[in-house]
């Protein structure tokens, strides 16, 4: 701290309430070099009161050495009385305050506390931050989490074929998609959007996503599937979320396709010939906001060549940067010139028309898109 | 970009909601609207005249409003629907929740005054 010995016997005496509360307590080092020593030594030493004049050391080069051995200590030099030039060289080499000599105890008190409720502050903003990158990857592990759980292996038999993607935006939350194996060779096909983003929604599509797997247990209506999902769903959801689902089971034996829909887009028929149309709307609201609401079903038949595809509103939705949408015509548009002959090519032109569309503009929503295709069709 | 004007009509609040309401400003939405409403109001009209977009974050907090004024026996209503925000209402099941209007003014005249 000094190059002069009686200034120790001072600080004992002059802090010695602070000392002996243990509110302060110091350590002395008679240069440079010994300070660095004790610095390494005591890694609790929050501060460093230094003289600019030592011998071996002295307090300028002494500035200059403390980050590498502690980088959160913050030095405040002392200095004669108008020593402007090395007072400036000391604060344009990291020292945080000054006191002159000969030094006032109440004024180097004052310097003290403040020098501390700054250091307190650091170590608040520096541990805010470790908090900040652990919970950003966390989120990202939740992301993958969320990625993982959606199917990536598709029925593709010379009957019937099925393909899905979902391009999930920055944030966790919102859009999924599910295949549910069902008696009879019969397959459920699930297209859902959870409300909102971040962990919340990412909890509630788990939660969704589950509770709908556990009810097409034993049960292929699906609008009763649907009802016993809603249910579980609004019980304690205070937070109001919800999830719109449009549920379809399809029989690759007949054709035959039963749906019901919670609120969720309704899904475009592409027939062979080249027509195309919503499929006809059952009403129904998005899950977990009513209980005991009803579904209504209805039924449609695909025949050989015709296509299903479900999507989320990320798909009519996305926006380019003129902030138009690109909504349902430009989805009749991708199959224009020819209708889908296949379910995996058929859902990456509907992704790469809406990649297209969107030109670079950010998208702030999922973009799924599910696709049904009866085979069989154009010879 | 989400701006709500509003007005007192008796105890009624009629609410102005003009711009897009979607992840980025839902919870400025919700301020605006939480703060703007009185214990002692009976009802709130949102007018939609001028909201472009609504995401599915934002129809949550239309519900959370809706559920909060249920709660004490107040009601939301809605008017002035563009075609395409009518549509988001319509697929999400929504408008069977929700009283919506086509006007500001019949939705006043629902409630008898």
């Amino acid at each position: 701290m000094d190059d002069e010995p009686d200034v120790e016997r001072l600080v004992r005496q002059r802090m010695r309430r602070e000392i002996r509360s243990g509110q302060y307590e110091f350590v002395f080092a008679g240069n440079g070099i010994e300070a660095l020593e004790q610095l390494r030594e005591h890694q609790d030493i929050d501060m460093v009161l230094s003289d600019i004049n030592m011998p071996e050391m002295d307090g300028l080069t002494l500035l200059q050495q403390i980050p590498s051995v502690d980088p959160n200590v913050r030095s405040v030099v002392v200095s004669a009385y108008g020593d402007m030039k090395n007072i400036r060289t000391a604060m344009n080499r990291g020292a945080f305050d000054f006191v002159t000599k000969p030094i006032d105890f109440d004024d180097l008190r004052i310097t003290i506390t403040r020098t501390l409720e700054t250091i307190e502050l650091w170590r608040a903003a520096l541990e805010s931050r470790d908090k900040l990158v652990v919970l950003e990857s966390e989120l990202s592990l939740a992301n993958r989490m969320q990625q993982s759980i959606l199917p990536t292996t598709f029925p593709e038999t010379d009957q019937y074929q099925v393909f899905a993607s979902m391009e999930a935006a920055r944030d966790v939350g919102g859009d999924f998609y599910d295949l549910l194996p069902m008696e009879g060779g019969r397959i459920g096909l699930a297209v859902a959007d959870v409300s909102g983003k971040g962990i919340p929604a990412a909890m509630f599509m788990m939660s969704s996503r589950t509770l709908l797997r556990g009810a097409a247990i034993g049960q292929s209506d699906p609008s009763k599937i649907l009802r016993e999902v809603n249910q579980l769903l609004c019980e304690n959801n205070d937070t109001a979320m919800f999830v719109t689902l449009f549920l379809a089971v399809y029989d690759p034996a007949t054709g035959e396709l039963v749906y019901a829909n919670g609120g969720h887009n309704p899904p475009v028929i592409f027939r062979s010939d080249g027509t195309f149309s919503l499929l006809p709307t059952t009403d129904g609201i998005a899950l977990g906001i009513f209980p005991d609401i009803s579904f209504r079903e209805n039924t449609i038949t695909l025949a050989p060549g015709d296509t299903a595809i479900l999507y989320s509103d990320g798909v009519t939705e996305a926006e380019n940067d003129a902030g138009e949408q690109f909504e349902l015509d430009r989805l009749y548009d991708v199959f224009a010139e020819a209708p889908p002959g296949d379910a995996r090519t058929a859902t990456i032109d509907v992704l790469k028309a809406v990649t297209a569309f969107a030109d670079g503009a950010p998208q702030f929503d999922d973009i799924t898109c599910l696709t049904l295709w009866r085979g069989g069709g154009r010879g | 970009m989400v701006n709500v004007t509003t007005e007192r009509i008796d105890d009624i609040l009629s609410a102005d909601v003009e711009g897009r309401i979607d992840g980025s400003n839902v919870v400025q939405f919700e301020e605006a609207v939480r703060t703007a409403i009185e214990d002692s109001d009976r009802a709130v009209i949102m007018n939609f005249e001028k909201l472009v977009y609504i995401s599915s974050a934002g129809l949550r907090a239309i519900l959370l409003t809706a559920k909060s004024l249920q709660n004490r026996d107040a009601k939301l209503l809605l008017c002035s629907l563009s075609d395409r925000i009518r549509e988001v209402f319509e697929i999400s099941g929504f408008d069977k929740i929700l009283p919506i209007h086509p006007s500001k003014d019949e939705a006043l005249a629902s409630l008898d005054r």
